[in-house]
Parts: C-alpha cells; structure tokens; sequence
C-alpha cells in the first residue's frame, strides 16, 4: 500500500475530528484536542526516490529529517530550510510547520524548496500538485499552502522537495558575550558579505549578553576570508538560536524587518530571551502571560507581528491583528479543502 | 452600456475604451494564435480606482481580466468578448525602498527592468529576470510566477516575492503576505498560492519584492559544440561538480543561425550544433576558480571553442543572441510558436533528440533555445499564421512536444503558464480529482468565476456559465483544436 492509500484508509477510519502527527513534536508545543483522533504518520518514512543529477527527491512525509540529511550527504546534496543544527522531526511536519523560515535573508525557504506534493482530503480525495521537476508553473500552486498549514488544510502522503548542492566548504561559528551594539555591527558586517550566508542568527539572553551565530559556506578560500574578515569564532557542530519551548511561559514566533531589529529588542522584556532567525523570523521565549500580552500590544508600533505559538489553552494563537482580508481568504480556503473542519 | 457609462464615470473618458478600433491593441497577447476583442479596456491608477472598477463589476455581474503588459506567451491576458480588460500598465509607481532591508514596494504596472534601474544606484537589483523585462511588468510577472535566465541560482518570482496587496473580484481588499518574510506567522501561504493563479484570483495593486546586491564581478562564458548531446552533458557535469552558475542557456544551430542573420548579431560560430552560455557571479576569488572549473567541463566535453566575457560590453554582446533569439526568429517566417515544457535536467538529451523527431514527422521548422540548468525547453515553430494547415500541424506538434515533457516525468509549462493555450494539455498532469481541488482553491478567492474566466483550468472545471475561452479557442482554431489540439 502506497502512502496516499494508507492515509486514505486511517482517514476514512476515523470519526470526528482529526490531529494530525509526524514525530509528535508538536504535541510537546499545543496538546491535540481531547476528543480528537491522533493519524500517525511515522510509519510512512520511504524516501521514494532521490534523483542527484537532478537535485530532487520524493519522500514520505513521515521520513525522520535526520534520516533525508543522512541520504543526501551521500550525494554531496542538502536540504537548506532546516533552520541550522541538527534537525529534528519528520519531512511533512518541517513543511506543515515551517518554523524557521528561511535561515536568512535571500536563503531558501520551505515556499521555494516544495516542488510538488501527493495529498489527501479530510474525505478521502487524492490529489496532487506542483511537479516533480525543479521548474513548473501548471496549474495552482496548491502545494505551497501546506507550507504553514499545520496540517489543517489537507495531509501531505508524499512530498516532491528541491535539494542544493552541499556546500564544498563550511564554518559554524559563534560569537557570544557581544555587547548590542557589538552584535548589530557584526550582524550588519555579515548581511554585507556578498554571497549571503546560509544561516545567520543573533540572541539576546535574559541576563542582557548578546551572541550571532551562522553558517560561513561556499569555496574554500572565500569561507576562510569570512571567518577571517569578521573575526568568527569557529565552532566545530552545527548550532542553531532556535528556541524550545520554555517549561513555563510562552513562545511567541514574529516577523520583522531588519532595520526593526533595534526597536523590536526595546519592546521586548529584558527577563525575556529573543532570537533573530535571519529572514525576518523571529522568536522570543516570554516568563509569564502578561508579558507576552504586553509585547504582542507593542508589536504593531515596531512594526512587527507575531502570534503565540506554544501558550496555555486558548492563549494559544493570540498574535497581532491579521489583515481581515487574509483572514478571510485563510478561511474560505479552509472551507473549501476541508468543509467539515476534520483537520484540528 | 450601462457598465461602460459607470466606468467611464469613475475614471473619465481617456481611461475606459470601448469603441471596436479602440480595443485592437488588446485583442490578444504574445500568443498571437488566440485573438478576441474585450468588451472594454479601463485604465486604473490606483488601488482605490480598481477597487472602484471591481465593484462596478461585481455589482453588474461582468467578468473582468486583469493585464499587465501583454508579453504573455500563453493567452492569459486575452479577455472574451464579454469581458472587461484592466489594464494595470498606468500604475507604474515605485512606493517604496528600503536598502537596508533590501526591499522594494511597487505598484504592478512597473516593468520588471524599470526597477532594476530605480535600484542600481544602491548597488541592488531585482533578480528574477524574464527575457522579456525590458517590458513586462511586476504584476504580470507575480500573476505568472515568471523566471528567466538567472532563475538557475536566483529562483522564480515566488522566491523574490514577499507581500502584495490584492484587490479580490467583489472589490474587497486583502494584504497578503508580509514585507518582513515569504509567510506571515499567522498561518497560511496565501501568497504562496496567489503567486502564479495567472490572474485568476484577484489583481495585485501593490506587490513587495526581495531585492538582492549586486555581485562584485560578473563573468560570462560562452562554448560552442559539435553536437546538442555535448552541450547537455557539459551542463550535467557542471552541475554534478556542486557548481550553481547565475544561468546556463543553450541555443541550438537554427536559433544560431537566425540569430547571426539578424540585428542581435552576437559573433556566434554558425557551423556550431549548440552554444552553451554560462555565467557566473560572486566574489572576485569565487568567480575566477568557477570559470577555470567550467573551461575544464568545456573541453571535456569536446567544445570548438569558447570564450570567457569580463567587461559589460563584452558580456551584453554574449547575451545579445540568447536576448535576441526570440525576435530574430521572427526572420523565419510570420508566426512563432514559442513552447516551455520542462524535462528532469538529466533528461534532455533524450528529449531534444525525441523533439527533433516530431517536429520532422509533423513538417514544422524547429529550433531551440533553452534554460538548459533547469531543464526548461523553449522549442520554437515558426509557421505560417495564414496557413490553417501549418497552423494545424504546428499546434499538433506542440502538444505531442508537451507530451513527451510530462512522460519524462515534467511539466506541459515552466515559466508561461496555462493560460488559454494549455488547456488541452492541462490533463497531461493533473486527473480530474487533482482539477477539482484547484477549482476549489480558486472559487475560495472568487467565488462567481468572474476573475479572468475560461483559464487555467480546463472547462469542467471551471464555472461553466463563464468559461468562454475554450469556445474562443474554437472560433480562432477550428472545433479540433478546442477539443485536442490534434
Ligand atoms: C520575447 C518574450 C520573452 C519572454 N521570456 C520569458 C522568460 O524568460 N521567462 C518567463 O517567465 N516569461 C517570459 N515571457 C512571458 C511573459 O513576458 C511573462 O509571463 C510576464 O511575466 C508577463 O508580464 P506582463 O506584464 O506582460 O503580463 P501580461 O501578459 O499582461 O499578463 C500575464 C498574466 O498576468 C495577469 N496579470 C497581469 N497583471 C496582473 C495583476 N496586477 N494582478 C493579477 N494578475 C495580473 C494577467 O491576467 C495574465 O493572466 C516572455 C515573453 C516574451 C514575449
């Protein structure tokens, strides 16, 4: 039985609403409704096919990304959305839940890399989208509403997915301890580079210390120069600013362009940690309910937006006001992929 | 008449046309093949005055097309009888800049090489590079998802696109996406899914794109071979060394030809099967190792000669061909037929050596001129319009072309989309259960089937009362073509 067909069958056997699971990740973040059928899908970890020439494979959502990382290295290829470090969960919940963006400003986000999908409808419809080639533009581009969908529109059985070449060289730095103006120079410094680098990351910590971290990638020659130009402290594993989920308290995940970075770090609680995920997304990890509600009122004045992404009971999702006319669409797209609101 | 009466209340005389003489400079787009006359053509300036014209619409039940600057290859901007053109190309206004965040606010009408130039002096451009931007425009370029050459390393529009503002076909507004990255944290890609809809769901009034520095050197590299199969494998190894050149064109020996004979002259070897054009960007030190890897794949690969282009005016004469071919091949004969299907890279030896061979069993003039790194084939037919047997057989032929890209495991469009054209070859993708999820996502953003009717998707799939365009494609074709192109 192939992974659509066996979606189709757990969907059609379950009853009323459904919660849809990869490694269960998300789970730890926003516990599944009660009276909603958990459809596990990390039994479907094929990865289908892995064309190297031409830089794309199919895989199963449930494939571990730990697992896609291990093959491509195999050809010299990566997938450049993991958001830096080591990756964790599923292939279908990295895309459903997209919770890096892009690793920087001009690098590759889950949007550009999902070439194409095999789905399934909350009724059993199977259904595909996009291509499996690097370049299509037939037909609408229903795949790329799973990216961010928390799976709540439609489950992907199998995605098509754009891979780069790896990178013939490569230097994971940080530098921490910086003082804010020593950390907005060297984030500056970097975003001049001229070829962008993959991962460029920045992190204010509660007690006010400042780090940047990122991914020097490229020629040999040119990411020695990097390190050396902005004086880089090299580090020897792959890092990443990406918050956890604080064990009390709130996340709050936001957009933001550069130039807000200042205003934003002054809108944000010193008590509270803040990372810069490079490419607009940001993450702030938040003590207490009432400070995240002080910093989403402030957020519009940045400007920035953001949303509550890991918050108690219904707090959960609050953010800044979403343009109603988004709104709108957001729902009638809702309504017309999964009419009975199965997908929770 | 009472609509056009309304119009041309709200935006005056001079910005609504509707007399028969009037309209001839709407009646079709690149795709020449398709012609119709719109009802009427109106002018909007501003987001305010195309919602004012949406709603007039909406109020009176009109179907409206939305149109940039009408280089469409694929009949997407060609409105039916019934309908109402909006014509965006007077909206040509860059809002805003922001060098530090490297982005651009534009109004749609803005041509795609326009912005570029408003942005240079700050040492930025913007990236996806359609052959056709010294015309197109931002909106047209959103509503397409449009490539070019330099979309290899740099991507399509979708990549460059972060926010737009959309005017939906009841008048209502909506601001999709947001300036500070590809999707808002509130959920859901709405963007990701407008971008490419081809004017089928709504018209983009203000759209914000990534802008990207200017590298510090630009390289170009042109081989010549003595056979397409040299060219193709020169570009796998290329690739298969991990290497992400700015582009990788080919032109094949009729395109050279028709080139050479023409104003866009650029010194290419005529005896040559194929030319490959590679170029590189980047830092100085990066650029030079590149071109000394590429040189090597060159000969190789068995290349009759090439050089390498360091200056600006070296580089544009090396690109004037590839720029040009398009217009040189009009040399051939009156009509061309400008294909895009997309085959696996790995894949276009096979394919090229297969279109060769349909184009011979159908009689029709071939060449091809390619975007060989993506596998994105632009094979050509020139024919002559007049000639409703050779229109037949080129049309024929370009569907057993598209054929072949999709058995091959691509797609029937890589950058020109469906439009009017590829409606018979829309099936070779996508099944009916596959259509109907796409007519539900367009029906989410408009609801009556009045946004540019009779695209995209195939008639069943489509509102029926407003699908127009396959009757269109009947009256201009034939009834054959409406139903299979054979
Ligand atoms: C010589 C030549 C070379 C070309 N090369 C390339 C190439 O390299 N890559 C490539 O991708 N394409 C290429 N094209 C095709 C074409 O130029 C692109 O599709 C371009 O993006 C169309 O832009 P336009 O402004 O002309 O739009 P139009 O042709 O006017 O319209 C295109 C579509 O966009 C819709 N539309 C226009 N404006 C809006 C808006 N504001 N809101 C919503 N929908 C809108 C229309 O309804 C229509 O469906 C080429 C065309 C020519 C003639």
């Amino acid at each position: 039985m192939n992974a659509t067909e066996a979606i189709r069958e757990r969907l059609c056997a379950a009853t009323g609403p459904v919660r849809i699971v990869g490694s269960g990740s998300r789970a730890r973040h926003l516990p599944a409704r009660a009276d909603a059928t958990a459809l596990d899908l990390s039994d479907l970890r094929e990865i289908v096919r892995l064309d190297h020439g031409d830089q794309t494979c199919t895989v199963e959502c449930g494939v571990p990304l730990a697992t896609l990382d291990a093959a491509l290295r195999e050809h010299d290829l990566e997938l450049p959305c993991l958001g830096g470090g080591t990756a964790e969960g599923t292939v279908g919940g990295l895309f459903a839940c997209d919770p890096f963006g892009p690793g920087n400003e001009g690098g590759q986000s889950p949007r550009s890399l999902l070439l194409g999908l095999d789905a399934v409808l909350a009724d059993g419809t199977v259904f595909k989208a996009g291509a499996r080639v690097v370049k299509s533009v037939a037909g609408f581009d229903v795949h790329k509403l799973f990216v961010g969908s928390q799976g709540r529109l439609f489950v992907a059985a199998r995605l098509h997915l754009r891979l780069k070449p790896r990178p013939r060289a490569e230097q994971w730095f940080t530098n921490d301890d910086l003082d804010e103006a020593a950390a907005f120079r060297l984030l500056h410094a970097l975003r001049q580079e001229p070829l962008p680098l993959p991962v460029l990351q920045l992190r204010r910590d509660s007690d006010g210390s400042h780090a940047v971290m990122g991914r020097a990638a490229g020629r040999a020659g040119y990411v020695t120069g990097v390190v050396q130009r902005h004086g880089l402290h090299s580090v020897s594993a792959p890092t990443s600013f990406h918050l956890d989920p604080p064990p009390r308290g709130e996340l709050l995940t936001g957009l933001a362009v550069p130039s807000a970075l200042p205003e934003l770090l002054r809108a944000v609680p010193a008590a509270a940690t803040f990372t810069w995920l490079g490419g607009g997304r940001f993450q702030v990890a938040l003590p207490d309910p009432g400070a995240s509600d002080r910093l989403l009122a402030a957020l519009p004045n940045v400007p920035a937006s953001g949303v509550l992404a890991v918050a108690t009971g219904e707090r959960h999702g609050r953010g800044t006001p979403i343009d109603p006319g988004q709104a709108r669409l957001a729902d009638a797209l809702k309504i017309a992929l999964d009419p009975d609101g199965t997908l929770v | 008449m009472a609509i056009e009466r309304d119009l041309t209340r709200a935006l005056g005389p001079e910005r609504v046309l509707h007399t028969r003489d009037a309209l001839l400079a709407w009646e079709c787009d690149g795709f020449t093949v398709l012609k119709s006359r719109p009802r009427a053509v109106v002018l909007p300036e501003s987001t305010t005055e195309v919602q004012a014209v949406l709603r007039l619409l909406h109020a009176a039940a009109v179907p409206f097309v939305p149109r940039g600057a009408g280089t469409c290859l694929s009949g997407g901007p060609t409105a039916g009888a019934d309908a109402v053109v909006v014509d965006c190309s007077r909206m040509r206004r860059v809002l805003h800049v922001s060098t530090v965040d490297r982005i651009a606010t534009v109004q749609p009408g803005v041509v795609n090489l326009d912005l570029t130039a408003a942005v240079s002096d700050h040492d930025l451009h913007y990236a996806p590079d359609p052959s056709s931007q010294s015309v197109c425009t931002i909106g047209g370029n959103l509503a397409e998802n449009s490539g070019g050459p330099h979309c290899f390393k740099y991507g399509m529009t979708t990549d460059h696109v972060l926010a737009a503002t959309v005017v939906c076909p009841d008048g209502s507004l909506a601001h999709l996406g947001d300036p500070a990255g590809p999707r808002s944290p509130h959920g859901l890609d709405v963007l990701g899914v407008f971008c490419g809809s081809e004017g089928t769901f709504g018209i983009a009034t203000e759209i914000t794109v990534r802008l990207c520095r200017n590298p510090p050197e630009v390289r170009t590299l042109l081989a010549s071979f003595a056979s397409m199969s040299s060219a193709c494998r020169a570009v796998g190894d290329i690739v298969a060394a991990g290497l992400v050149p700015a582009a990788l064109e080919i032109l094949d020996q009729a395109t050279i030809r028709a080139v050479e004979a023409s104003v866009y002259r650029a010194g290419y070897p005529e005896n040559a099967a194929a030319v490959l054009l590679v170029e590189l960007d980047g830092p100085h030190e990066v650029v030079g190792e590149e071109a000394a890897e590429i040189t090597a794949f060159f000969r190789k690969n068995g290349a009759l000669q090439s050089e390498e282009a360091t200056t600006p005016d070296e580089r544009k004469r090396l690109w004037k061909g590839r720029k040009g071919a398009f217009g040189a091949m009009g040399r051939i004969d009156t009509d061309l037929y400008v294909l895009d299907g997309v085959v696996p890279r790995t894949r276009l030896e096979e394919a090229l050596t297969k279109i060769t061979e349909i184009g011979r069993r159908h009689g029709v003039t071939l060449s091809n001129v390619f975007h060989a790194g993506d596998g994105n084939l632009h094979p050509n037919i020139s024919f002559d319009g007049r000639d409703p047997d050779a229109t037949a057989r080129t049309i024929a032929a370009g569907h057993e072309i598209l054929q072949l890209c999709v058995e091959l495991g691509g797609s029937i469009t890589g950058e020109h989309g469906v439009g009017g054209e590829k409606l018979d070859h829309v099936p070779l993708m996508f099944d009916d259960d596959d259509l109907e999820v796409m007519a539900r996502v367009r029906r989410a953003f408009d609801p009556d089937g009045r946004c540019n009717p009779g695209k995209v998707l195939p008639q069943r799939h489509a509102c029926a009362e407003v699908a127009k365009w396959p009757q269109m494609t009947a009256e201009v074709l034939g009834e054959g073509a409406a139903e299979g192109g054979q």
